[in-house]
This record gives C-alpha cells, sequence and structure tokens, in this order.
C-alpha cells in the first residue's frame, strides 16, 4: 500500500493491520476485532492528534471509520485513515509535516 | 497460500539473466513462471530464457515497473488463471526488471492490488551488481543504489573476472548501503538456486551493522534499538508521518520491532511502499530487542535519533543507534 495514496487503496492501510491479520487467521474473534481495531484507532487519532497540535491541527476519531481533521480556520477533511491523515494535514498546511524538522522536534520536547 | 514472487533487478549487464538461467536449472524452480519484459536486449533476454519459454510472458510496453505495472497485474491474474485451468503449476514468480528499474513500483502493484494482494505475496527481492562495473554505476545512477536498497539478497556477478580488491571494495560499497542485505558473491554466475531461494537467510533476524557513510555517497544507514517495547500505534504514527513528508529520501526501512508482545512485528518498507507489516508469534532467535535499520538519502542518522528521541513519551521507550565495527560478512 502506497502511503501516498492511502484513500483510494480498498486494503487496510498498514498501520490498521495488526488485527485485521490475527481476526482472518482466526486467533481472534470477530467481536474481539472489532473492539481492539476500535480501540486501536481511539488511540492512534489521539497519538496522531497530539502531534498534529503542534501545527494547530486537531483529530479525531468519528465512529471507528474515519478520522476527522480539523484547522484553526475550521475547514475540516474527513478520512479514511493515517495514509490520509497526512495528506488532509498538508493539503491544510500547504507542506507536510516533517517528523525531523528541527523546530518542530522542539516543540514535541517541550511537550 | 499466497504464491511467492522474487523479483530481479540489477543494471543492464550486470547478469541477471544469467543468473536466472543458472537458477531456473534448479529441480525446485521447476514450477516457476517467470516474467520478463521486451526493453533492451530483449531478444537476448528471451532467448537466453528458452528453457522456460512455455511460462515466459512477455510484457509488451517496455518498463514492467512504472507505465505498464497494469501489465504486470495482467500477467500475474493471467498465471492465476493458467493454474486455476490446470495448464500448469505455478509454485512461484520471477520477475525480471529492466536494468533502470525502481523496484518500489512492482511492490506496490502488488500489495495494492485487489486481487494481487490475495494471492502473491513479494518473497524476496534480488539485486545483481556486476564486481567489474558495479562501482561506476553506483556513482553514475542513483537508480544502482535504490536496486541495492530495496534488496533482501545482493548477488555480486563476474567476480571472476574482477580484481580481488576491487570486488572487496565494492562488497564494502554494498554492505554500507544497505547493512541488511545477504551478499553473495557468484563467479561466472555460478550460484546455488538454494541460496537466493533460502527464505529464512534472506530475511535472517538481520546483525545490523552501521558502517560510517562512504565519502563520495549521500546515501547511509542507520541502525535503531530502543531500549524497552515500544508502542506499535505510535510508532505506526510516526513512521507513516515520515514517510508520507520523506519517502523519497528513505530507500528503505526493515527490521524487527518489540512492541511487547510474544513476537515482534516484521516491517519492511522500499520508499512509499510498506510490506504489509507481520505480527510474527515468536522471535526467531533469542535477541528480542528492536532492531531496524534506515537507508536513507540525504538524511542524517542524528535526525532519525532525535526525532524517535522527541517520541519517546508517546513509543514508551528511547531509540539508540546500534554501531558496530564495520564488517562485510561475505568477505
Amino acid at each position: 500500500m502506497c502511503i501516498l495514496c492511502g484513500e483510494f487503496v480498498s486494503s487496510p492501510h498498514w498501520t490498521d493491520r495488526k488485527f485485521e491479520d490475527a481476526v482472518r487467521a482466526g486467533r481472534i474473534s470477530e467481536g474481539e476485532y472489532q473492539m481492539m481495531r476500535r480501540r486501536g484507532r481511539i488511540r492512534r487519532a489521539s497519538l496522531v492528534g497530539e502531534v498534529l497540535s503542534h501545527y494547530g491541527l486537531r483529530l479525531s476519531d468519528w465512529s471507528g471509520s474515519k478520522y476527522i481533521l480539523r484547522d484553526s480556520k475550521g475547514r475540516t477533511e474527513m478520512v479514511a485513515d493515517l495514509g490520509g491523515v497526512w495528506m488532509a494535514a498538508e493539503r491544510m498546511l500547504g507542506y507536510a509535516p516533517d517528523p525531523l524538522d528541527p523546530k518542530f522536534i522542539e516543540k514535541m520536547e517541550a511537550g | 497460500m499466497k504464491t511467492p514472487i522474487i523479483v530481479v533487478t540489477g543494471f543492464l549487464g550486470s547478469g541477471k539473466t544469467t543468473l536466472l538461467s543458472k537458477i531456473l536449472e534448479d529441480s525446485a524452480m521447476r514450477n516457476t513462471a517467470v516474467l520478463v519484459n521486451e526493453f533492451g536486449e530483449v531478444g537476448l533476454d528471451h532467448h537466453l530464457l528458452r528453457r522456460v519459454d512455455e511460462r515466459t510472458v512477455l510484457l509488451g510496453n517496455g518498463c514492467v515497473c512504472c507505465a505498464t505495472r497494469g501489465d504486470l497485474v495482467e500477467s500475474l491474474v493471467d498465471l492465476l488463471g493458467v493454474r486455476e485451468r490446470g495448464e500448469a503449476s505455478v509454485e512461484r514468480v520471477v520477475v525480471e526488471t529492466t536494468g533502470l528499474a525502481d523496484p518500489a513500483p512492482i511492490l506496490f502493484t502488488i500489495f495494492s492490488d485487489p486481487v494481487l494482494q490475495h494471492r502473491f505475496e513479494v518473497e524476496s527481492v534480488v539485486a545483481t551488481v556486476d564486481a567489474v562495473n558495479g562501482n561506476l554505476h553506483l556513482d553514475a545512477n542513483p537508480e544502482a543504489t535504490k536496486q541495492i536498497a530495496a534488496a533482501d539478497t545482493v548477488v555480486a556477478t563476474k567476480t571472476d573476472m574482477a580484481e580481488a580488491n576491487g570486488t572487496r571494495r565494492l562488497i564494502s560499497r554494498i554492505v554500507r548501503i544497505n547493512p541488511s542485505a545477504r551478499v553473495i558473491e557468484a563467479s561466472f554466475g555460478d550460484v546455488e538456486a538454494g541460496d537466493i531461494l533460502d527464505r529464512d537467510a534472506a530475511h535472517a533476524a538481520p546483525d545490523f551493522i552501521s558502517p560510517e557513510p562512504h565519502d563520495a555517497s549521500e546515501t547511509r544507514s542507520v541502525s535503531v534499538t530502543f531500549d524497552g517495547a515500544v508502542d506499535w500505534a505510535a510508532f505506526g504514527a510516526w513512521l507513516s508521518m515520515l514517510l508520507h513528508a520523506r519517502g523519497e529520501d528513505i530507500l528503505r526501512v526493515k527490521g524487527l520491532l518489540d512492541v511487547g508482545d510474544d513476537g515482534p512485528v516484521v516491517l519492511d518498507g522500499v520508499q512509499h511502499v510498506i510490506h504489509p507489516p507481520r505480527h510474527l508469534d515468536e522471535w526467531p532467535d533469542d535477541d528480542t530487542r528492536t532492531r531496524i535499520v534506515f537507508i536513507a538519502k540525504g538524511i542524517g542518522a542524528d535526525e532519525i535519533i532525535s526525532s524517535l528521541d522527541a517520541f519517546a513519551g508517546l513509543l514508551g521507550a528511547k531509540p539508540h543507534r546500534i554501531v558496530h565495527e564495520a564488517r562485510a560478512r561475505a568477505m
């Protein structure tokens, strides 16, 4: 799966994969899968939301199937997975948020 | 059971075809379909692959990777048909790329196509480098470096024609570019199919070495471990962010990640393309530490470490660089 095409790819984004494989292999039940998947997505939304807060963006999970990204001007985008989140963030910011950017690292370290 | 695909890449004249015809002689490769393309020395390639003629599907449009990605899909789906109609048994597929090809689009095609992703898996990427001209290719062509970075196994060919010193220099350069690759020397195209097919060896728990970058090359690798288990969701967030912003420059990410479960997560990415991560039930050996190598162009080891360090709170562990004495294991 190309992370640049996240939104157009019908398969799960690689970050969503952990429980998908387990349920396919029959290691966990469908119910457990839904719960773990949902929990994973909420956790991911909060983690990535924390990262994006340094760019003035807010991210929330929408009923376990979409992420909603908002900027301070009230613009909103709905995306399916993390690949889509970074693309939407790039559209809103005008540049791709880069984890190697020293200014960003400084902000992350300051908390 | 998914059908394994071996991707064979390497510059024109680097001995891909010789290597292929050699390994296709092996009885283990009997039911192997070979996809070659009609670029450059086609006639010659096809002629040499006569042995597998029946199963050779020639791709019409030149480069298998980009322009004719659809053709790769078509050929592979065709093969499924051939097998299901009982016309031939196809246990494995070898895809030979053009010399200048970047292997990433092939991997992307296989991972993302709605049919192929459930029927095929990439077993390994093999790159051939010619010991006589390899250094030249690496100097002049960024694609050559990408091919080495994407490879699980690098076969140094024509070592019989090269000076011993030259071969040693080339191999140490290959290891500097991609410390996670296995390097095999093949003189006179002499290589055992078993070596190429040895999946465990190709994906052995990597004993990554992180030699200092070569002056002449911008491509460098950094091997990283953590002082404890990392949070998979946080690591996925960091890596997907990194690949989105800098995917063109990250030629490869490969390794085992301790996420606090019984087994590690196997990570393998080539530029923007990530193999679906596998969550293993147990570690392949006694060493249960995270080991990840990043091969990057124009990105310093310090940048990756300090970025991971900034994420330490979310990851739940602090990163450390793994540095060993440089040694090329094929030497």
